[in-house]
């Protein structure tokens, strides 16, 4: 531990050599970038910039392509924030409760707590990466399909907390994003589904557009029929959290950092999932779970915090045994490899000046990015102040480009419109619009996985011979009964003083 | 006056500029005399993508015209290469041509026959590897195979997808070896690989370079690879064949347009593409990736494609796919 420290400090000499400290500016900021604009994820953006990198030496390749990856992170939630938009399934749950503190003048909060929280993530993560990385990285290698499929169980049950007032409404909206996770080819049996014979849908729905028609285009279509009243925010208020939102917003960081750290160990995960699940953990511990999706400051940070530090505890499969646990984590392993390197545990050894060097950039690279985001967060705060006749046209233009770069063509973007124009018509009857977007990106696993531990363990033998998968599958009824049963008694209340909404 | 004065000076504008973009296309000496997109029909970030982005470069050198590379993702690359089979045959759109091509009529994944294009050249190799963990009792092919033998139907092998070109690898191995696998489809081959390193499946039949670092990092081992020769990367790794089973399978990846391209156009870009492979910096990143350089020119390429579609036809209608 102490020996890793040491390093630590060596990898840090070489962070903040100027030139890095350049490149990891350049990585952040183009990371803020593609993160504010939503289709081009940090998947693409590290992929397209990876032929940039053949000058470079190795670490400075390597940083600034990871400041890409958690710059995203950090821009994801200005557009959830400011437009209701979430540029990826990781942003969805911070639409609930940023959207609506932008709508009362408080966008200035949203951002900064979100600026905090990714920053306190970001930090601690990393700080894990570099004391816990290899035993975890062993424990994190137990989670085979079998326990893929109780996790997301336990992330489905997660979603219920999201269903706001109507059990029925919920379950409308769950059922929805089943339907769409249909859609396309079903990896386990080749088979293909719903696809209408046309060969673009073979590959499924993309949530990119899914999220920007659902979420971005239906807020513009509603907003249009009262465009003439000035409904509009006069003024900015205070970017200061109330005194009162202190306790819980802090509690949420910290519970975020350590949850998004763990989720993000595990392979095959999408930085979706500890979002989702310290939502539904805030709400749940929360003194006022009422007020959750009516705009507080704890139901941005935790969410936000979680997907950052996620990104930290990515990184240790990486480094530890060169598995590539997300998409963009695969890419920056074929950026290691351009450059000579292979990621693993030879890595520490043979070049441990890259590898230092990167985790002690990415301390570097979130400093960056806080002192980025938090003066940011105030001008960003303005864009709330837009009226709408100049605002739409515009968020139309940036979904529609979106929707296009998905996969460079005119067929996403019909997808995103036809979205758009469902998205309204379930706003018009009040159904809740992120279980879409998260059941649609749990469920495509959850098929996978049970289908795989059934084809492996020629029945369900593997659900119920794993102690973790066993565990979670308890908490997840557990959880499923106790929601059932608030429910039900809520009901009954509301029932009796017949205060219907 | 001055109208039909403007009406008649426009009316040769336009004719002249007809006539002359009409010359250019039929003198194609000038080819290329504006950019020229290859169409990726994978995302961006993959192997193919990579493949073509390097390739590009070099190109770009050879022909003096800038390249452009567009991802058009979707359909196991059916969108991308439906897209370059419409397009004008003139050499100016050119798809990444991936081994699924042969086999997208067969597994009904598009109407894409390989002899929707003309093909300027091969790129890549990209072999399988039959790869367990370094703690399983067998060290080589052989002792695999009676293993599976003698537990039929339990050795779990897993792939990057049902009907991807892995499992087709694993299926082929079955069908030459008579052992009896359990095949697991994963969604990509890195999910397979980490379920391998975990223990929950016993091997897998992916790509080499996707098993490197778990070998580096002495979770895998690589009993053997598909190809005919050894790996000059991996001189120690025997073949399939040295280990007296007759499987030699892999992907590839070439350069295609629209059928019907003329002639001299083929010949200038197999040239630039042939320059483009002879590459240092494209050596050194296909074999870091554990793939192999593979070029072959215009009419070994179309000879190698319809000898592949003859081959993966049979070997998949023996498959049982799309349940």
């Amino acid at each position: 531990m102490i020996e890793s420290l040491g390093s630590l400090m060596q990898g840090l000499a070489v962070a903040i050599s100027p030139m890095n400290i350049l490149y990891c500016f350049i990585g952040c900021a183009v990371g803020m970038l593609v993160g504010v604009l939503p289709g081009i994820g940090p998947t693409e953006a590290t992929a397209l910039l990876i032929p940039l990198t053949y000058g470079m030496s190795p670490v400075s390749a390597i940083i600034m392509l990871c400041g890409i990856y958690y710059g995203g992170m950090y821009g994801g939630t200005i557009t959830s924030v400011l437009i209701n938009t979430p540029g990826e399934a990781a942003s969805v749950v911070t639409c609930l409760d940023g959207y609506p503190l932008a709508k009362q003048g408080r966008a200035g909060v949203a951002l900064k707590v979100a600026a905090y929280g990714s920053f306190v993530g970001g930090i601690l993560s990393i700080f894990g990466l570099v004391l816990l990385a290899p035993p975890l990285a062993d424990w994190a290698l137990k989670f085979g399909p079998s326990e893929m499929f109780a996790l997301l169980v336990f992330g489905m049950c997660m979603v219920v907390g999201l269903m706001g007032k109507s059990m029925i409404r919920g379950l409308v909206s769950i059922f929805i994003g089943l339907l769409l996770a249909l859609v396309g080819m079903d990896t386990v049996s080749g088979a293909v589904r719903f696809t209408l014979g046309s060969n673009q849908l073979v590959g499924g729905l993309s949530i990119v557009t899914i999220c920007m028609g659902l979420f971005g285009l239906s807020e513009i279509l509603v907003g249009m029929e009262n465009l003439s009243q000035t409904n509009k925010v006069s003024s900015v208020a205070s970017s200061k959290l109330r005194k009162e939102e202190w306790g819980p917003t802090v509690g949420s960081i910290i519970r975020g950092s350590f949850l998004g750290f763990f989720m993000g160990l595990i392979p095959g995960t999408s930085s979706a999932i500890p979002a989702l699940i310290s939502y539904s953990m805030e709400k749940r511990l929360s003194k006022h779970p009422e007020k959750f999706g009516t705009g507080i400051p704890e139901g941005v940070a935790g969410p936000e915090t979680a997907n950052n530090s996620y990104v930290g505890g990515a990184m240790i499969p990486l480094f530890t045994l060169g598995i590539p646990c997300s998409p963009t984590i695969a890419i920056l392993m074929g950026a290691f490899m351009l450059h000579g390197l292979t990621p693993g545990p030879t890595l520490f050894i043979e070049n441990p000046i890259v590898v230092w060097g990167t985790i002690a950039s990415m301390f570097v690279g979130n400093i960056i990015l806080l002192i980025m985001n938090v003066p940011l967060a105030n001008v960003w705060a303005k864009v709330a102040q837009i009226p709408n006749k100049m605002l739409y046209p515009v968020v139309l233009i940036v979904a529609i480009l979106g929707a296009y770069t998905v996969s460079n063509s005119m067929f996403e973007v019909g997808i995103m419109l036809v979205c758009g124009v469902i998205g309204y018509l379930l706003k018009k009857l009040d159904i809740p619009m992120a279980p879409i977007a998260l059941v649609f990106v749990l469920s495509e696993m959850m098929e996978r996985s049970i289908l795989q531990s059934i084809k492996i363990n020629k029945g369900l033998s593997g659900l119920y011979n794993s102690p973790i998968c066993m565990t979670l599958l308890i908490i997840s009824v557990i959880i499923l009964i106790v929601s059932l049963f608030a429910e039900y008694s809520n009901k009954k209340s509301r029932f009796l003083t017949s205060d219907d909404e | 006056m001055k109208n039909s004065k403007l009406f008649v000076l426009f009316l040769v504008v336009v004719f002249g500029t007809l006539v002359l973009s009409g010359f250019s296309s039929v003198f194609a000496a000038d080819y290329p005399d504006h950019e020229i997109t290859i169409v990726v029909p994978y995302n961006a970030g993959g192997a193919s993508d990579m493949t073509s982005r390097i390739v590009a470069t070099g190109m770009q050198e050879a022909l003096g015209q800038t390249i452009l590379v567009v991802n058009k993702p979707g359909g196991s690359g059916g969108v991308g290469m439906s897209e370059v089979r419409a397009a004008k045959p003139d050499g100016y759109t050119i798809s990444y041509i991936p081994v699924e091509i042969v086999m997208h009529e067969t597994l009904k994944l598009s109407d894409l026959k390989s002899d929707d294009f003309d093909y300027i050249g091969q790129l890549t190799l990209v072999p399988s590897a039959l790869t367990v963990a370094a703690d399983a009792p067998y060290n080589t092919v052989k002792e695999f195979v009676d293993y599976a033998l003698a537990h039929p139907g339990e050795v779990t092998i897993g792939n990057s997808g049902a009907g991807s070109i892995w499992h087709i690898a694993a299926t082929y191995l079955e069908q030459v070896s008579g052992a009896k696998f359990n095949h697991i489809p994963f969604d990509g081959a890195a999910p397979a690989v980490t379920a391998l390193m975990g223990g929950h499946i016993n091997a897998v039949t992916v790509n080499a370079g996707e098993v490197l670092s778990g070998v580096e990092a002495g979770k895998l081992k690589i009993l053997a690879i598909m190809t005919e020769e050894r790996d000059p990367n991996m001189p120690d790794v025997p073949t399939m064949k040295e280990s007296g089973f007759d499987v030699v399978i892999g992907g590839w990846g070439g350069l295609g347009v629209p059928k019907g391209t003329p002639a001299d156009v083929m010949e200038k870009l197999s040239a630039a593409v042939e320059k483009a492979t002879d590459s240092q910096e494209f050596k050194d990143f296909i074999s870091q990736r554990g793939m192999v350089v593979c070029y072959k020119n215009s009419a070994d390429f179309t000879k190698f494609v319809a000898d592949q579609t003859v081959f993966f036809t049979d070997l998949l209608s023996k498959m049982e796919l799309g349940g």
